[in-house]
């Protein structure tokens, strides 16, 4: 177990080193000199040569790229080109709000998709089936954009709910009914790939010798669909679910640019598109280090669930 | 989205193409994907015969003019906020989505593909371009067009850039897959004996038995590569108005939403059927190529 968590860190250790050279580039284009910027408007030539000294920009670019990933080991990111405050107190103020958007999709999204697979599986070939089928080929092709344009337009336009910004916090009022509209426009795109991987999975383990076995004890067959069936089906399925979260990030920067959801892909795309080069680096960093430590959580858990595979690897 | 990482095996069969067209053509709903997806591309290449108008003329008396509007009798689905004609919008938008979508699964793929067939050849070269590969796919594709928007900027370049990289992983796989079968077979080893160079080996005896295969899987690709392209245009940072292009159209008509919703649905739904399309097709291929399901 020990030894199958190391082995992941090691593969996205490369990962993660690619990710800091992105964000160190980032700062590499920023058009202005640093030096300059610190120094202020009345220094003298000398002056920006010292702190360009103290600074560390006189070094080989390798060690400044040292430098930078022990201030981002840190914590500190640099500042904000716009509004001048820190960028990990910008990241700190929407890493909270993405979250949210998250969970309040999955919490609906992943059953429903679940439910979905495991009915589809469970009356294979039947117009069940395809209908469910052919419901996840729309979910997949579908631009997000366009669910979220229509709930706008139809739900949003009629002042039923609001779609504009996060009222509050989710336990209040507020907050939970500005969620709904987001989280659903997100959720419509995950349960079609979530229902999916289901049946793909529900159809191996109803194949299985056990379930045949169960079958032929007499049991009921949904006692038997879910007992047997779904309870190893899903096994697989959380590990999916994990994988399709780079699919979730991506959603969501769309999902939050358009309900101006105060999260990080609405700040990361608001940054890049106001060239405000260390809040962009911020944000990126953030997105796929929160990426990577989500694949590492889920691996983990797949490796507890399934005992199987820590020992095949050790 | 991970479950394109299909092994195939399918490589070895050279009729491997004419079998899954045969087999689309047997499936109704395939089919019927088939041809309007060569409708679409039709009407996106004949796009400058065929246009009305010219897709940048704007004529404000025309402005919001909705669909069948008596303002604008001429303009079969009405004209967007600069009066200009959205079918010739949208044809000319089509045209330019597909193109990324081609430009970049093509480049993106034509990389991809050329590292699986090394790794497939060079048994040493396997592990570290695999591993690369990895990271690749590990990677959410949003990310790096981020990235790339934000290292060189918003604009159609960076946006082909991103999308050639996130197609480059699952077509290497593929391409190794496919080639690993082939290297299997005798004519491979006839051909070492025979005392060919290894250029030779790969392009003419690797290559040439792998490509149906990955020309397939290339078009399964397409349909993701559009949805992305077009997601990050919407996002402003693709095509910048007033290109048309599918995605920023959509993005473009969104302050219009409550008085003419017309202007940003119909690039919507054109971008949806499209998908929808080369999804369906390309399920279809995938099943027709999937050696369990073919027996």
């Amino acid at each position: 177990m020990a030894r199958h968590i190391a082995h992941r860190l090691m593969i996205s250790l490369p990962v993660l080193l690619g990710v800091l050279l992105i964000g160190f580039l980032l700062l590499q284009v920023v058009p202005t000199d640093p030096a300059t910027v610190s120094a202020g408007p009345s220094a003298t030539k000398a002056d920006i040569e010292a702190i360009r000294l103290q600074m560390g920009l006189d070094q080989p670019i390798w060690i400044q790229f040292l430098h930078y990933i022990t201030r981002v080991l840190q914590l500190d990111l640099g500042r904000s080109m716009i509004s001048n405050r820190a960028v990990s107190e910008e990241i700190a103020l929407t890493l909270g709000p993405t979250v949210e958007l998250m969970l309040a999709c999955l919490i609906w999204a992943a059953p429903l998709g679940i439910l979905l697979g495991s009915l589809a599986a469970r009356r294979h070939g039947s117009w069940i089936d395809r209908a469910i089928m052919a419901f996840s080929v729309v979910g997949v092709s579908v631009p997000v954009f366009w669910i979220g344009l229509l709930l706008i337009q139809h739900v949003g336009g009629a002042g039923w709910l609001p779609f504009q910004g996060r009222d509050g916090p989710l336990w209040t009022l507020a907050g939970l009914q500005s969620i709904i509209l987001p989280a659903f426009t997100l959720g419509c795109v995950f349960v079609g790939p979530v229902a999916r991987m289901t049946r793909t999975s529900m159809l191996e383990t109803l194949a299985a010798d056990y379930v045949r076995t169960a079958r032929a004890k007499g049991i009921s067959e949904w006692r038997v669909t879910i007992r047997h069936g779904l309870r190893n089906a899903l096994i697989p399925v959380v590990t999916l679910i994990g994988l399709q979260i780079g699919f979730l990030v991506g959603g969501s920067v769309v999902t939050e640019t358009m309900f101006a959801w105060p999260g990080v892909g609405r700040m990361a795309v608001g940054a890049i598109t106001s060239s405000d080069f260390p809040l962009a680096q911020g944000a990126i960093l953030i997105l796929a280090i929160g990426f990577l430590a989500v694949n590492l959580i889920v691996d983990v858990l797949y490796a507890w669930l399934d005992p199987r595979i820590g020992t095949a690897r050790s | 989205m991970s479950e394109v990482a299909v092994e195939v095996d399918a490589a070895a069969d050279p009729h491997v193409a004419r079998k899954a067209w045969r087999r689309i053509l047997s499936d109704p709903v395939a089919a019927l994907a088939a041809v309007l997806l060569l409708a679409i591309v039709a009407a996106a290449l004949l796009a400058p015969w065929i246009a009305p108008t010219d897709p940048y003329a704007s004529n404000l008396r025309f402005r919001l003019c909705p669909i069948g509007g008596a303002r604008c009798p001429q303009m079969l689905l009405g004209a967007d906020q600069q009066g200009r004609d959205m079918v010739s919008r949208l044809l000319f938008g089509l045209r330019a989505t597909l193109m990324l979508g081609f430009t970049a699964v093509a480049i993106g793929g034509g990389i991809g593909a050329t590292l699986g067939l090394l790794a497939a050849y060079y048994r040493r070269l396997d592990a570290p371009l695999m591993r690369l590969v990895d990271v690749l796919l590990s990677f959410p594709p949003i990310l790096f067009g981020l990235a790339i928007a934000a290292v060189i900027g918003t604009g159609l370049n960076g946006l082909i850039v991103a999308l050639c990289i996130t197609a480059i992983p699952s077509i290497a796989r593929i391409s190794r897959g496919a080639a690993q079968q082939v290297m299997q077979q005798e004519y491979m080893e006839a051909g070492r004996a025979a005392g060919n160079r290894d250029f030779k080996m790969l392009w003419h005896y690797l290559a040439a038995n792998t490509w149906p295969v990955i020309l397939i899987y290339m078009t399964l690709q397409l349909g993701q590569a559009i949805l992305l392209g077009a997601a990050l245009s919407f996002l402003g940072l693709g095509a910048q108005p007033p290109t048309a292009e599918l995605g920023s159209m959509a993005a473009d008509g969104r302050k219009f939403l409550q008085i003419s919703p017309h202007v940003s649905t119909l690039p919507c739904a054109l971008i949806f059927l499209l998908v929808l399309a080369f999804n369906v097709l390309g399920d279809a291929l995938r099943d027709a190529l999937d050696p369990q399901l073919r027996q």
